[in-house]
């Protein structure tokens, strides 16, 4: 039967999920044979590509106790994927039980998986939309249940914006999303970026391998990615290579040079 | 044993900062550097009290493996470096002394080693488990939103907006299952009396309010029945498994109540009737089209009825009905084939029996029915508009025809050709009969177009200039049947109408003695009228003329010409035009 266009997608598990695939990188057992295979090849192409997923759930996790440690209670983190080890809610209610978080992914698995995790969490929820419709993120009655935008809120896009490419106009999403945030909130964003790798061809060979996920990959530049925050006061050290972003030990930084994911935190004046 | 017993777990020893720093990047660990040292510091701590235990305990060291994967440090990676720390560096590290030292590290890493696979394996499998079970409820609730989706996309393609009621689809499903189901079906379509008004008078907003209330009283009234509504204000109700036809009447009166309970529709009260046609019969051999049709076209038989009403359906009457479609439908082709032909009826002079003219009358000789009057086709044609065509075609022949009776004294009579309203109507009217009297050579004073008092009254301005037009060339204009109509004077005022034709039952009334009281008031009528026609300069024509002595009072009354059996009856045009005067029966 032909699915008519007004008919939602089903769930196919033969298809890699980007979501997935990062659990796999991050040591999860949370993927299928699908996931896993494209994984695979993606750290045939780009060895240090478990690595970098654990140097970026690094990053989240700093960012994360950054802003808790800062006074921000309320976490809204957009493609928020499989939900693992250490996720933003399990971070920010360790040091305030009254933080709220709600989760935003795209893929519906990933999404029912969440659910349950959160199952009986009263101050954390999970919604399925897509990072390209901000409008209807904030929209959501979930959303407008749990968090209040007079308020300063954190937005987390952690590894999640280069699968939205420049058609998609990112520019025009984070100025929505902006729009509706409170002078002291904050925006987490980190990104794949190939700046200083050089020559390699890990770039065309790791776009090919996401060509066959849900969703395609899109490289930025640090200069890409730090015009994306504007708007906002880059926190020190502006948008760097992830392992870079406020260290807990010297050693942390040392990976920087096969970091692949760029990230930083800017605040909203006001 | 020096270092285990004085590191405690505050400050971690030189073994587990090598153990920490052996193990970090081999699977992410949502702990900072500080708190996975302490936590192995932990560890370390039970290692060495395993290596110690007397009797070896192999519970210790399997808990570390387990305690190691639940802190997240859990891959193949994670393991190796484990066990080659905890190899390399323990005993040394620890300054642990035992006799047989050797011995209990083989047996330790095991139970590590054990530990953690049995852990990892848990872990994996849950995990596994979840993210199968996660992905079984997305795809239940993709399904249930499909389904949701696809049950409110029918409920759309087969409801009407509207109303809600179903509609021509799902109606037409039921009425398919309903035949093949059951012994006998009825259906009832029901449509509002003058729905119009309401619309044209308080609004389509308002009208569509009540076509909301109708709905709601039908399907109130109705329970089981089906009621769906076929757009504007047409519904049609499903009499299912019926036993008669009283059955289906039943259900149509119940409706027909429902309709007429008078109802408060945005401030206005508003009282409405339906008419409903009513088809019962036996399932087999129906279908749902058969029985909307029919049902359809005995709706209109309750509405010619007056409305407020139903009927049922009546095969006689409907094969007539298809007959009589039949034949208009036939209309065309049978222009094509040459089927019409003109026959002529003689207008008369009065005053000395002379032929002044002569009435075309179309005739039609079907194929299968022999010849057809005027009276059982041109209704049709004037009803499906064919009548444009036959009517052109009927001028074009009478004045083709017209021109060849010999015109020897120039007292050739002229030709008298019906003009239907539509073709009054039609804007190239002027430009049709100026282009056929130059074709014909027909001079216009030799061409009379009759007109009936109705087309006059329904007759914008633009035509009446046409005829204005016409006049003008030299065309003449007659007033057909009249004194059936409104008898506007008016128009005798406005118009260059040459002729009035008085209608035949004027002269009926004729034929009664001269000294009946209803024949007197007949002549007097028909006095007055001649007598207005001529200060108007307006000649006049009695049509039905059948005898000597109408037509002797006619002519005293001052009646300028006849037409009737007594003076001729419709035939051939030869026929008249060989006739003498002295033999057309006048009294002259």
């Amino acid at each position: 039967m032909q699915r008519p266009d007004w008919a939602p997608d089903t769930i196919d598990i033969e298809r890699p999920s980007v979501a997935r695939m990062y659990d796999y990188y991050l040591g999860g057992s949370h993927n299928f044979a699908a996931d896993r295979a494209a994984a695979r090849a993606m750290v045939e192409a780009v060895p240090e590509a478990p690595l970098m997923a654990q140097a970026n759930r690094a990053f989240l996790r700093r960012a994360v106790q950054f802003l808790a440690e800062s006074g921000v209670r309320q976490f809204l983190d957009i493609g928020s994927g499989i939900p693992t080890v250490g996720n933003v809610h399990e971070i920010a209610q360790r040091i305030d039980p009254e933080c709220r978080v709600v989760y935003v992914d795209v893929d519906p698995v990933a999404v029912a998986h969440s659910r349950e995790i959160l199952a009986g969490n009263e101050r954390a929820t999970v919604i399925q939309e897509d990072l390209r419709r901000p409008a209807e993120i904030l929209a959501h009655p979930e959303v407008t249940r749990l968090l209040d935008f007079d308020q300063p809120v954190a937005v987390m896009i952690v590894a999640v914006l280069h699968f939205v490419p420049d058609a998609d106009r990112p520019e025009e999403i984070l100025r929505t999303l902006r729009a509706a945030l409170a002078p002291g909130s904050y925006l987490v964003m980190s990104q794949a970026s190939d700046d200083d790798r050089g020559e390699t061809g890990e770039r065309a060979e790791a776009e090919r391998v996401y060509r066959h996920t849900d969703s395609q990959l899109w490289i930025r530049s640090r200069a890409e990615l730090s015009a994306l925050f504007a708007g906002f006061e880059l926190i020190d050290p502006g948008v760097v290579w992830v392992p870079q972003w406020r260290p807990e030990s010297p050693e942390q930084a040392e990976d920087a040079a096969k970091a692949v994911f760029i990230g930083g935190v800017g605040r909203l004046g006001g | 044993m020096a270092e285990s017993s004085g590191a405690g777990r505050s400050c971690p020893g030189a073994f587990a900062r090598a153990w920490a720093k052996a193990v970090s990047g081999t699977s992410y660990l949502p702990m900072t550097q500080a708190q996975l040292e302490a936590l192995l510091q932990r560890l370390t701590g039970r290692l060495a009290a395993a290596i110690q235990s007397e009797p070896f305990d192999l519970r210790i060291g399997q808990q570390v493996g387990a305690e190691l994967v639940q802190a997240h440090i859990a891959s193949a990676e994670g393991l190796g470096r484990t066990v080659e720390v905890i190899q390399l560096r323990l005993v040394r590290d620890l300054g642990l002394v035992a006799d047989d030292v050797e011995d209990r590290m083989a047996r330790l890493l095991a139970t590590v080693a054990t530990g953690y696979a049995r852990a990892l394996r848990d872990r994996t499998l849950d995990e596994q488990e979840s993210i199968r079970r996660a992905a079984m409820m997305a795809r239940a609730q993709a399904e249930r939103a499909l389904r949701e989706s696809e049950a409110r996309f029918r409920h759309q393609a087969t409801h009407d907006p509207l109303t809600d009621l179903p509609n021509r689809t799902l109606f037409t499903e039921r009425l398919a299952a309903a035949i093949a189901g059951a012994d006998r079906v009825g259906v009832c379509f029901l449509d509002l009396d003058r729905f119009k008004v309401v619309n044209d008078s308080l609004g389509h907003q308002i009208g569509d309010l009540l076509l909301v209330s109708v709905a709601q009283r039908l399907r109130r009234a109705l329970g089981e029945h089906l009621v769906a509504r076929l757009g504007g204000d047409e519904f049609v109700i499903l009499v299912e498994s019926t036993a008669g036809t009283d059955d289906a009447v039943r259900v149509a009166e119940a409706a027909l109540a429902a309709v007429s309970e008078p109802a408060l529709v945005d401030g206005h009260e508003l009282t409405v009737s339906a008419s409903i046609g009513i088809v019962e019969r036996p399932a087999a051999g129906t279908s749902p089209m058969e029985l909307m049709r029919a049902a359809d076209s005995t709706l209109h038989w309750a509405k010619a009825a007056g409305g407020a009403r139903w009927s049922i359906f009546d095969a006689d009457r409907n094969r007539r009905e298809l007959a009589r479609y039949a034949l208009s439908a036939a209309i065309p082709a049978a222009l094509d084939r040459g089927e019409f032909y003109l026959d002529y009826q003689p207008l008369t002079s009065l005053r000395d029996g002379r032929v002044l003219g002569m009435e075309a009358l179309v005739r039609w000789r079907h194929p299968e029915l022999g010849v057809l009057r005027p009276d059982s086709f041109i209704g049709l044609a004037e009803e499906t508009g064919l009548i444009v065509r036959l009517g052109a075609w009927v001028l074009a022949e009478a004045c083709r025809e017209a021109r060849g009776w010999a015109d020897v004294a120039g007292d050739a009579p002229f030709v008298s050709v019906n003009l239907a309203v539509q073709q009054v109507r039609r804007p190239g009217l002027v430009d049709e009969v100026r282009d056929l009297l130059r074709r014909t050579g027909l001079p216009p004073g030799r061409l009379q177009l009759e007109i009936t008092e109705s087309t006059m009254m329904s007759t914008a301005e633009e035509p009446v200039r046409a005829l204005r037009v016409l006049a003008d060339l030299g065309v003449r204009i007659a007033i057909d049947d009249f004194g059936t109509g409104y008898c506007n004077l008016a128009y005798l005022r406005d118009l260059p109408v040459t002729e009035l034709k008085v209608a035949g039952e004027f002269v009926t009334g004729l034929r009664a003695p001269a000294d009946d009281p209803a024949s007197r008031t007949d002549e007097r009528i028909l006095a007055s009228l001649v007598s207005l026609a001529h200060a108007l300069k307006v000649t006049v024509t009695a049509e039905g003329v059948e005898t000597a002595e109408q037509a002797e009072r006619l002519r005293a009354i001052g009646c300028d010409a006849a037409q009737g059996w007594h003076f001729g009856r419709p035939g051939p045009a030869r026929q008249h035009l060989d006739r003498s005067p002295a033999l057309t029966g006048t009294t002259v």
